[in-house]
């Protein structure tokens, strides 16, 4: 057997192996694919860092009409901000 | 929400719902099913109004509340999915960034720039609250 075979029984191993122990880690195959699919390219650290000027976003209100910008609610007392979803 | 009845009489909190970590048409999680939290990923901004609503209403999240539009505008801006805590000062300059999580998402680093700024320690609040993004709340 040519070495370019070795080569990619090997390679084939190791992510078999890799993509086994993370299903094992994570919960599932699903979770796996789910991870690397969905969750690894949206995951940004982004450049923001302590002493910058915060985004003055603009957001929607839970009438789902009313706007009003970040700094709306800035100056007063430190804001808290958090960010999330349901799921 | 443990965080905000502590320090709501001394801080703002504003809550932005973004874009969902765990929709049915995507990566949804075994946990989610569980608690019956199944949506799709929302497409409009009447369909992400909705869960947001359906979020607040589930919970009782006393937390003032705001929705990123469907352009995803404040998410890329401050990089927050899936979850993330800001805390911006009086000027406007950010004075905690905290780490994306789930896994470097930690509230008691808020909790203890907040203890650090205001010299106080509030008596601890309990919550029965669980869920994204009351997590934030602890």
């Amino acid at each position: 057997m040519r070495w370019w075979k070795w080569t990619a029984i090997i390679l084939i191993a190791v992510l078999a192996c890799g993509y086994g122990a993370l299903s094992y880690m994570m919960g599932g195959p699903r979770d796996v694919y789910g991870f690397l699919r969905y969750a690894l390219p949206q995951w940004r650290d982004g450049k923001l860092k302590v002493g910058d000027t915060a985004p003055n976003v603009r957001l929607l209100a839970l009438d789902g009409q009313t706007t009003f910008h970040l700094s709306d609610r800035i100056g007063q007392r430190p804001l808290v901000l958090v960010f999330g979803s349901y799921t | 929400m443990n965080l905000y009845n502590d320090y709501k009489d001394r801080a703002d909190f504003l809550t932005v719902y973004i874009r969902e970590a765990h929709p049915l048409d995507e990566w949804q999680m075994k946990s989610n099913v569980d608690q019956g939290v199944c949506y799709a990923q929302p497409h409009s901004t009447e369909q992400r109004v909705a869960i947001a609503n359906d979020f607040i209403q589930r919970f009782h999240f006393p937390l003032p509340f705001a929705v990123d539009d469907m352009h995803d505008i404040a998410d890329h801006a401050y990089s927050a999915w899936p979850e993330r805590i800001y805390i911006i000062d009086e000027q406007g300059k950010i004075v905690y960034r905290g780490g994306i999580g789930p896994f470097n998402y930690h509230p008691a680093e808020a909790r203890a720039w907040l203890e650090k700024r205001f010299n106080v320690t509030p008596t601890p609040t309990t919550s029965a609250a669980n869920g994204h993004p009351t997590n934030a709340a602890n």
